[in-house]
């Protein structure tokens, strides 16, 4: 065996960064990001608009060099991946503006002979489902049937590892319960690796194994879903007692009659924090939609 | 089958084991009926299929359900059809809880609660 010449494995995780960062002009976007998904997982990224999730699903997937920080696709540096780590991929951008010239159908048939295992049956079923006309012009459908024909490419290809930015945008209810169908099911039966950013959170909560939070930079609340519902809760705390407040919090808010608003998260031992047992103080469970406006509000 | 809401606090791989629970005490479902596959459970709520295994999987453990060689899950042979009331009781304990102390917060008396909960269940 030769050490150097190492194939790609599949002990090598689909996607993985370390010390990214990443800015524009003087805003730092990314400030030490680390980050591996695992085979078959599904990680939701989620975060407020301008957070930087687009910066970092281009920088995962090597289409953006970052300031500092390696990101690695299938173990090969993301930034000069081979054709085979490549056939493996689908990446799905907010506004794809590829290959504008050829109608729908045309632009299916064309990228359907790079993919081995590309699968032009669903790709036709889609089209129609999705209610896309196979003889339009890509440059002159709208941005959200634009996104929808990219997307029906990126699942058609029946890649091991998809990379969705913003999915959710263009799709109307229905076609969005289409997708995340899709997802879940290859991802749990497939194995397929599933990265999407989002903002609508109950998509997030449906499919995904893992979430990831980005916010000011850095990502938060890096744990698997179910984890996160169960680890976390506000608890509530009456004005005369705010002093009894834990530090190392994820997010306070003092309201305007003195009381105090606080993120805690379970100890080892599965116990809050202390204040919590405390007469007149109150915890709350809190769906994943309440944790993010309470850390990121 | 399942009612899932995925913003529910309650994570939901609890949330079907907890309906399982609700339906094998109260015997909509008995020894022997068969659940579900993993995927169509998956397939048709839009969600992960390794939340619903998981769900199985603990139901399993508790003895709620058994898998049955070839065919999937079943509600185990050793669930009795009905438990006894104080086993039923027992689930219903959580929303009692919370109904007390939010009569308690809104400093309502016991008397009219009980009414009204007994005009409730007469319904």
């Amino acid at each position: 065996m030769n050490a150097v010449l190492r194939s790609i494995s599949d002990d090598d995780a689909p996607l993985a960064v370390q010390g990214l960062t990443h800015g524009y002009g003087d805003g730092a976007v990314l400030n030490g990001i680390d980050l591996s998904l695992s085979p078959g997982s599904v990680l939701g990224l989620i975060g407020r608009n301008g957070a930087g999730k687009s910066t970092l699903i281009r920088a995962m997937v090597g289409l953006l060099k970052p300031h500092t920080g390696t990101a690695w696709v299938f173990g090969e540096p993301a930034l000069a991946l081979s054709d085979r780590a490549k056939a493996r991929i689908a990446y799905v951008p907010q506004q794809p503006e590829a290959l504008a010239w050829l109608t729908s159908q045309q632009m299916l048939d064309y990228v359907g002979r790079f993919y081995p295992a590309w699968d032009a049956r669903f790709a036709k079923d889609m089209l129609h489902a999705w209610d896309i006309q196979p003889n339009r012009v890509l440059g002159k459908l709208s941005p959200g049937e634009r996104q929808r024909v990219d997307l029906i490419r990126a699942l058609a290809s029946q890649p091991q590892l998809l990379v969705l930015d913003e999915p959710a945008a263009a799709l109307d209810p229905v076609a969005r319960r289409d997708l995340l169908r899709e997802i879940a099911l290859r991802a749990g039966e497939a194995g397929t690796t599933v990265l999407f950013s989002t903002h609508i959170v109950s998509d997030l909560e449906r499919v995904a194994s893992d979430i990831a939070f980005l916010h000011n930079g850095k990502l938060l609340l890096q744990c698997p879903v179910d984890d996160t519902k169960e680890r976390f809760a506000r608890l509530w705390l009456p004005a005369h007692m705010s002093a009894a407040a834990p530090s190392n919090t994820l997010g306070q808010r003092r309201h305007a009659d003195g009381s105090l608003s606080l993120v805690v998260e379970r100890q080892a031992d599965g116990r809050w924090p202390e204040a919590a047992y405390l007469p007149g103080a109150r915890v709350d469970a809190l769906g994943l939609e309440d944790l993010f406006v309470e850390i990121a509000g | 089958m399942f009612a899932i809401q995925p913003t529910s606090a309650e994570p939901i791989y609890r949330q079907i084991v907890e309906q399982l629970r609700r339906m094998i005490a109260g015997g909509q479902l008995s020894a022997g009926d068969l659940l579900p596959s993993v995927r169509d459970v998956a397939g048709f709520h839009a969600i992960n299929p390794m939340t619903v295994s998981r769900a199985y999987g603990m139901a399993e453990t508790e003895g709620l359900l058994e898998r049955l060689r070839g065919k999937g899950m079943a509600v185990a042979a050793t669930t009795r059809g009905n438990a006894t009331q104080a086993q039923r009781m027992t689930l219903l304990e959580p929303q009692l809880q919370a109904l007390a102390r939010h009569a308690q917060e809104l400093e309502l008396p016991s008397d009219p609660v009980l009414r009204r909960l007994g005009r409730l269940l007469e319904d």
